[in-house]
């Protein structure tokens, strides 16, 4: 089901799709709209008063029956991902407590599914790996090494003038080194690098650099051994707010009084924007929910999840205001793509494909195995596997914000740069 | 696996106080030659527990270090050149390091050390 089968346009010729019992409800009488409306808007706790001889409000009537719909017959997940950005959160969410008697699972707001992330964390333990981490970034990366290897050669001038600003002598910690790209950067410093991967260290390592496998949120170093570091498109893949903290925690432990750490990351706001679109934005990040990329919302767009219930008669859409419920917000224009563009400004949870041609794609049927187990697909046309890494992409001023609870990190630098938000920070002590 | 990463490594595991320094089961020990950098050395001498160094180049075959040793020291070549071998010349290629609290055993495979932890030990 997509959402463009599930937004009514046509209030007599969608009402179709209803359940017979709520197309009476549809074609009937005026009060009957009004009381049926009102009783599930009273359960979320508002008032309503719509008119159900306009057309809007008609059409606003066939898409509730819709969602309801979904409900009482559909899986648990699907609706899920698709209600999760509905301006009608708190009302959809009440109707769906209602008929499926279940609490509010999948459906809150960013803000608190955040909360909830983060105490699901500190009972769960920051430094323990979720599933969604596993199967979409260690897996993944583990994959594609000697491709990913290979298309990463280019050095990225910003982390060269950090590396190059360091002291005679220094010892850099670079943290999530990849293929070691920076590792001996500047030859009058020493590198240690670490990485989850061990075919990726096992790169570095054929290159003669001293590495080790490590995990970010957990550094085998001991406390303040080094003069810097570097932490170069790693904080991205951490898949909660708490990990991400302790990821530069981390860093801020390992390095010196004094010593400085710079962080790269993508960004949210993406100076390529046709790039945006050629990724998977995520509804719901908990995976335990995810099963995998034959479900509906592997598949899914920015377009499917659910477009706010037009207010307004055509495509030419005037605002028109009717009284609902204070968190959703009523859109002046409803084209697919500004809704697509609002949907991804709040979207920060992505699936990045990643392609390993078939001639890439190495031995012992790694590859194939990920297919069979839905972990990547093959994309023929393209003659390749196609992975998913997963992405947390970062807003302006989250890394500040979360180092801002840091009382021994001073931010030197702050820069955007190539689509990625960096900082500098030093330890004070 | 170089001392100089040994020295810095300890046991990451949780409610371990005592992990470091790791003790080096040395099975297969290799001798690269390196260049010596002046600044890094003086630099990675406040940075090293001595002791630990000590240790570890003797697991590693080697016992030319002194039992300890000052800055002052830095001025000798002769110091030099030995401290330079231990820290950067030397490297595990095959064994392992293990906890010291614990008895843990992190593998070192063709130079490199697995340090990721278990489940149940984060």
């Amino acid at each position: 089901m997509t959402s463009l089968t599930l937004i009514a346009t046509n209030p007599i010729r969608d009402s179709s799709l209803l359940d017979v019992e709520d197309r009476d409800i549809v074609r009937g009488q005026e009060e009957n709209k009004q009381a049926f409306l009102s009783s599930w808007f009273k359960k979320a706790g508002r008032k309503i008063n719509p008119s159900f001889t306009s057309y809007p409000s008609q059409l606003m009537l066939v898409n509730f029956l819709r969602v309801k719909r979904i409900f009482v017959h559909g899986k648990e997940s699907f609706p899920s991902s698709l209600i999760y950005r509905s301006f009608h959160l708190r009302l959809f969410s009440s109707m769906k407590k209602d008929i499926q008697g279940n609490v509010l699972y999948g459906l809150r707001t960013s803000e608190s599914v955040a909360e909830h992330e983060e105490e699901k964390c500190s009972t769960a333990n920051a430094q323990s790996t979720p599933e969604i981490e596993k199967k979409y970034v260690h897996r993944v990366y583990d994959a594609i090494a000697p491709h990913f290897s290979s298309t990463r050669f280019a050095k990225w001038p910003k982390v060269a003038a950090f590396l190059g600003s360091l002291p005679l002598g220094s010892l850099v910690l670079d943290a999530g080194c990849g293929n070691g790209k920076y590792l001996g950067l500047n030859p009058d410093c020493y590198f240690i690098g670490c990485d989850i991967s061990a075919p990726l260290i096992k790169i570095c390592s054929d290159r003669e650099h001293e590495v080790l496998v490590a995990d970010a949120v957990n550094l085998p170093y001991r406390t303040g051994f080094g003069d810097a570091a570097i932490s170069i498109a790693v904080l991205h893949h951490l898949s909660t707010e708490s990990r991400r903290k302790k990821a530069i925690q981390e860093l801020v432990r390992v390095v010196k009084v004094g010593g400085l750490v710079l962080i790269t990351v993508w960004a949210a706001e993406q100076e390529d924007k046709t790039l945006v679109t050629k990724w998977t934005p995520l509804a719901d990040k908990y995976a335990e929910e995810w099963v995998g990329p034959s479900s509906p919302r592997a598949r899914s767009s920015p377009s499917l999840t659910l477009e706010s219930i037009p207010e307004a008669e055509d495509k030419g859409f005037k605002e028109k205001e009717i009284n609902l419920p204070e968190d959703s917000k009523v859109l002046p224009e409803m084209s697919p793509s500004r809704q697509r563009e609002i949907n991804i400004d709040n979207q920060q949870e992505y699936f990045v494909p990643w392609h390993l041609p078939y001639h890439r794609a190495e031995v012992g049927g790694a590859s194939a195995y990920a297919v069979e187990s839905g972990l990547a697909k093959k994309d023929d046309k393209k003659g390749a596997v196609v992975y998913n890494r997963y992405y947390h992409v970062f807003c302006e001023g989250e890394l500040e914000r979360l180092v801002s609870g840091m009382n021994n990190v001073t931010v030197v630098d702050r820069f955007f740069d190539k689509s990625n938000w960096c900082i500098v920070i030093e330890k004070s002590c | 696996m170089r001392l100089l990463t040994h020295n810095m490594l300890s046991c990451n595991v949780k409610g371990v106080t005592n992990g470091f320094p790791l003790i080096i089961q040395a099975d297969k020990v290799l001798e690269k030659p390196a260049e010596l950098n002046h600044d890094f050395l003086r630099n990675m001498f406040y940075k090293v527990d001595w002791k630990a160094l000590v240790d570890a180049a003797k697991s590693m075959g080697y016992s030319e270090l002194p039992e300890s040793a000052e800055a002052s020291m830095l001025e000798s070549l002769d110091f030099l050149n030995r401290f330079h071998h231990a820290l950067m010349e030397l490297h595990l290629e095959e064994g392992a390091l293990i906890c010291p609290e614990t008895g843990r055993k992190f593998p070192v495979d063709k130079g490199i050390p697995n340090m990721l932890l278990h489940e149940d030990e984060v």
